[in-house]
């Protein structure tokens, strides 16, 4: 017998709400690491709670024709984050500083580690930068392996969006390799990414 | 590098220690747990009664009196309602509902309440509120029930009459004619209403 998939387990839930545990057993640790990723640990840990007790309030509109949940999960969670802008921007930076001192620890990528150390801190000022809309892309799709039609279902927008909005923010993070420039149809002026709508 | 591979790399220095995230889960699964489960009772008390006040009305025969409120006053037996007395067959309980308000028909000296027709005495008065007062008036009065004050306009804002069920409890229909603001809402016992 298949495990019952997540849309089963909804559908369950709305006559025996406690079934909607078993979404949590599924899917917060991922959601955890995810939020945690984004805007640190201690905005995670307030996060998670929150987060699926809207998951089960809303649980009567779930589309149950998707059977997994986990797109509609990020897409609360992403929804969540926003309000985090500032716990963000922190998490990036020190997540820059902590790569930035991996090099020293993992021998084995010193050198193919030394130019990107030295693009670190453009590297976040650039993530930080992008539109809401892309960095959420972005961010799905590098840092979850989240699918297209996944991060298109989590935010709510057609697949053809989640594609041209990650086109956007791998050009505006392209400007940032001095060796890409020359190919780069944007301006190259240091800071530019900020700047861009 | 290409550029979604450098913004990979941060990934394994963003992630949370196992130990961390094994912590969290665990206070963090109590806790939701907790919420669903009050949740789950909130649900299961608010599937059985959409109304948390509900009205019990003695009545010496209480068929009769469904009969009656559904007849003359419009009121439908609510699914599932019935009480029957397992060794004569009677109903001995049941409730009736309009526009999903409900109120519950029980017998005469049950819970200590006594039906008008016996116990002489009217202790409540049950005000509905209906879509069209004049239209539930005139079959009201079609089906030949006693009404004890006729339709009025009154002073804060609604079109009422009152009138008896068969065995005497009062009842008063009303229909929203106007809103009132509250510093208007003056009575005074010279005043109908």
């Amino acid at each position: 017998m298949s495990p019952a998939s997540d849309a089963d387990v909804i559908g369950r839930s709305l006559v025996d709400p406690q079934a909607f545990g078993a979404i949590f057993d599924r899917h917060a640790e991922a959601m955890l690491r995810y939020t945690a990723r984004r805007a640190g640990r201690e905005v995670a840990e307030g996060l998670i709670g929150e987060l699926f007790r809207i998951a089960f309030e809303r649980r009567k509109s779930y589309d149950s024709s998707y059977p997994s949940a986990r797109p509609w999960l990020y897409g609360i969670a992403a929804n969540l984050l926003q309000r985090h802008r500032r716990a963000e921007a922190r998490r990036l930076r020190a997540t820059a500083r902590l790569a930035a001192e991996r090099p020293a620890r993992d021998k084995r990528r010193a050198t193919s580690a030394a130019d990107a150390q030295l693009l670190l801190p453009a590297l976040v000022e650039a993530i930080e930068a992008l539109p809401q809309g892309e960095r959420e892309a972005l961010l799905l799709y590098a840092w979850e392996e989240l699918p297209y039609e996944a991060i298109a279902s989590a935010l709510n927008v057609p697949v053809g969006t989640v594609r041209s909005r990650l086109n956007r923010a791998r050009a505006r993070l392209r400007e940032l390799d001095p060796s890409d420039r020359r190919t780069s149809s944007r301006s190259s002026q240091p800071g530019s990414a900020r700047r861009r709508p | 590098m290409k550029p979604l591979d450098r913004v990979r790399t941060l990934r394994r220095d963003a992630d949370l220690e196992r130990e961390e995230v094994e912590r969290i889960l665990a206070r963090e699964r109590a806790r939701f747990m907790t919420t669903i489960e009050a949740a789950a009772r909130r649900e299961l008390g608010a599937r059985h009664v959409a109304q948390r006040i509900i009205p019990q009305l003695p009545y010496h025969d209480v068929p009769a009196a469904r009969d009656f409120l559904e007849r003359v006053f419009g009121f439908t037996e609510r699914h599932g309602a019935r009480v029957v007395d397992t060794k004569t067959g009677e109903l001995v309980h049941t409730a009736v509902e309009l526009h999903g308000a409900e109120v519950m028909l029980g017998g005469h000296g049950g819970h200590g309440a006594s039906s008008p027709k016996s116990g002489g005495v009217i202790s409540q008065v049950l005000t509905v509120y209906v879509d069209d007062v004049d239209a539930h008036h005139a079959r009201a009065r079609a089906e030949g029930a006693r009404v004890v004050e006729g339709l009025a306009d009154k002073f804060f804002g609604d079109r009422t009459y009152e009138v008896l069920d068969l065995e005497g409890h009062r009842w008063r229909f009303h229909q929203r004619m106007r809103d009132v603001p509250p510093e208007e809402l003056r009575w005074s016992s010279e005043d109908d209403g």
